[in-house]
């Protein structure tokens, strides 16, 4: 009897034992999609991670370039219920729609209440909406105007500053042209025009009414329509999107940009023949408003359908931490979202541009946080786009966008 | 017997519901629903709402002209030169096969690779066009920023694209031809404008049906190049309707008016293409009325 109890406790042990070593050593996997430079650029801290975490087989799915085509390549997955991703990387405009579609896991238990404490002013935009927390910055990304300093001693700070140098600039033949943007109908164009309207002192949304026939509004589409008729922007804005307005400054044959930071660190290429001769700063304004910067950072969200939530929020942590950022920041350049990190001596040495973005950072604006925000800056771009192609005039395009804008807002219940 | 000849069809029969009955039903069903963002992408029925708003909608009937358009020009033009193509390679000329290879080569290039070509050939002021027409001092032309002018830069892109789809199957219906009746026209003395009108068009005739079919599907229905060369700007003007169907579903994540964008297409293309057969029938009636 007594050896049948000892086989029994012997059994049931070891088999708990066995069974106990089964779930430690079950790997969970988790896969994140991030658009093909983030996918790249992650790929050392992804092996780190692997390393460190035994239990976690984390994967990176590379996604197109473009970012609407990552967008679309998502939502396609998560439209057919059964996503195979567990984190995706999103950009900040993306946010609201992909909340309202029910598709992301709220971050506020897994982070707590002060999730967004360590990040510098103007990164905590854009994650939270309706309340809760829906995704945590990885990377900043803001709106700046760049300038060459080989040809003028400091940038214009007001729109009649930008264009008086310009117009002298021209006139002696040291450039072609004065400034170059994004106009062509897409995303891009009401980034552009986000921080003129600000500048003029106007909003897109105010009390969640659309404000676009406003005389802030109308003088900032003016502004953009005067720059083409005058010659200071080439007609052909209409149809540049970030790589051709980045070419056309990099070819010497403009003074002002607007873009991403990105830029920067194409125009400081060892074989860039601009290198050592651009600076940026804030977009100009009139003066009493704000020299603003359209923030368009690329965040972590975590799906709703993850069947691996607990390891995927570890895989976020890591990758969202102090010293993530600071590697990225060293090896890519890309801009970081926590303020430990933009205060990091060591970075500051290596990249003296940082304190200028953590200032650019600090004058973010954010466009509309709307589940139909695709709508209305699709609105917005298409009118915005005839005003430069010089088919409509800016004040029946700005009534008939905000009309428009009106109604969709309307017919869709307002941005909740 | 009847009941054998419907067993024998019924694997066709269930692929083509499935294939086609089945998603044009669920699109139908979708047309009288809200489903969007807003609903949390669950239906909600919504009765005819979505059909009134197509039909108050202008950007829809902007897009149906625009759509019209692009596949009238660039389809017409594709046939004329497949045409010229297709007659030029069946000439008994020398380097006649690496002719053909080589001007298959864009029908072998993915539509977006392409399209991103063109932009860039089309660039104002650093595409090749533009620094030709500077160096010969002349003014750019706003190839992708002028309304006027984009939506044949657009049919330019497409031509170069789909001509060659158009002349290798003009250039096999030349081969079916057979040389005999060519020999025969000769000796009778007929000029090579005869012998075009009186054998090769009307020999011709089920290829040139068959190509411009598949073109005009494929036309009305243009998306990828569209999306890449242009965005559907400047100022709207390139839009085809797929492209608004599109953005409605994927970005503005709003089903039920994709689909009746779709359906509303669907049903403006069948009207087309119950007047083309009308006058199909009417004009051979006539010429058998004449004869």
């Amino acid at each position: 009897m007594k050896r049948w109890a000892l086989l029994l406790v012997a059994l049931v042990g070891s088999l708990s034992l066995g069974l106990w070593g089964l779930a430690a050593a079950r790997i969970e996997p988790v896969t994140v999609l991030m658009p093909a430079p983030f996918a790249v650029a992650t790929r050392d801290l992804v092996s780190a991670f692997n390393r460190s975490h035994p239990h976690i087989a984390l994967s990176v799915t590379r996604g197109p370039m473009e970012t609407e085509a990552v967008s679309d390549l998502a939502i396609s997955s998560l439209l057919l219920g059964n996503s195979p991703y567990d984190l995706l990387l999103m950009d900040v405009s993306w946010t609201p729609k992909y909340a309202a579609a029910g598709w992301l896991e709220p971050l506020d238990p897994w982070l707590g209440p002060n999730a967004l404490a360590d990040l510098a002013p103007g990164a905590e935009l854009g994650n939270a909406f309706d309340g809760q927390l829906w995704r945590f910055p990885l990377l900043a990304d803001v709106g700046l105007l760049y300038w060459r300093t080989d040809l003028m001693e400091a940038p214009p700070r007001t729109p009649a500053e930008l264009i008086a140098i310009s117009h002298s600039l021209q006139r002696d033949g040291r450039v072609a042209w004065g400034y170059v943007w994004q106009g062509r109908q897409y995303e891009g164009l009401s980034c552009v025009f986000l921080e003129l309207l600000h500048g003029f002192g106007g909003e897109w949304l105010q009390d969640k009414e659309p404000q676009l026939d406003s005389p802030a509004a109308l003088a900032a589409a003016r502004w953009m329509d005067d720059l083409v008729r005058t010659g200071i922007t080439p007609a052909a804005v209409a149809n540049m999107g970030e790589p051709e307005t980045l070419r056309v400054f990099e070819a010497g044959d403009a003074a002002f940009m607007r873009n991403w930071p990105y830029a920067w660190a194409e125009l400081n290429k060892p074989d860039s023949p601009l290198r050592g001769k651009v600076a940026f700063t804030t977009m100009v304004s009139e003066a009493g408003h704000p020299h603003a910067a359209t923030q368009g950072s690329w965040g972590f969200s975590l799906l709703a359908g993850s069947k691996h939530k607990a390891a995927a929020m570890e895989v976020l942590r890591f990758l969202t931490s102090a010293d993530a950022q600071k590697q990225l920041n060293l090896r890519w350049g890309y801009t970081p979202t926590r303020l430990s990190v933009f205060e990091d001596p060591e970075l500051l040495a290596a990249n003296p541009a940082l304190e200028d973005l953590q200032e650019a950072l600090a004058a973010a604006v954010l466009r509309p946080l709307s589940p139909v925000y695709a709508q209305l800056s699709d609105l917005l771009y298409r009118e915005l786009n005839t005003v430069i192609t010089g088919d409509r005039p800016a004040p029946t395009a700005m009534r008939q966008l905000q009309s428009n804008s009106e109604r969709l807002l309307r017919s869709s219940g307002g941005p909740r | 017997m009847r009941w054998r000849l419907w067993l024998l069809m019924a694997p066709a029969l269930a692929l083509l519901l499935a294939t086609f009955a089945a998603p044009l039903g669920h699109y139908l069903w979708l047309s009288t629903q809200a489903q969007s963002v807003l609903t949390a992408l669950k239906p909600q029925p919504i009765g005819v709402e979505q059909w009134l708003r197509l039909f108050n909608d202008g950007r829809f009937w902007q897009d149906t002209w625009q759509t019209l358009r692009f596949s009238a020009a660039s389809v017409s033009v594709e046939m004329l030169l497949g045409l010229a193509v297709a007659l030029l390679l069946d000439q008994p000329l020398r380097g006649r096969a690496l002719l053909r290879t080589i001007s298959l080569l864009p029908w072998a290039l993915p539509t977006t690779v392409m399209a991103l070509g063109w932009r860039w050939i089309f660039n104002d002021p650093y595409g090749p066009i533009n620094r030709l027409l500077s160096g010969l001092g002349l003014a750019a032309i706003p190839f992708l920023s002028a309304p006027s002018i984009t939506w044949i830069a657009a049919v330019g892109a497409d031509a170069w694209k789909t001509t060659p789809f158009v002349a290798l199957l003009l250039l096999a219906g030349l081969q079916t031809i057979p040389a005999d009746l060519y020999e025969a026209a000769a000796l009778e003395g007929a000029t090579p404008w005869q012998t075009l009108r009186r054998i090769t068009l009307p020999l011709l005739t089920p290829y040139l049906l068959i190509a411009l079919l598949f073109r005009l599907a494929q036309a009305l229905g243009v998306f990828d190049l569209i999306q890449v060369l242009t965005g559907g700007g400047p100022a709207g003007s390139t839009e085809s309707l797929a492209l608004y169907a599109y953005l409605n579903a994927m970005r503005f994540l709003d089903f039920g008016y994709s689909a009746t964008v779709m359906l509303g297409s669907f049903a403006i293309l069948l009207l087309l293409c119950g007047m083309a057969a009308l006058a199909w029938r009417w004009s051979l009636r006539w010429q058998g009325g004449l004869r």
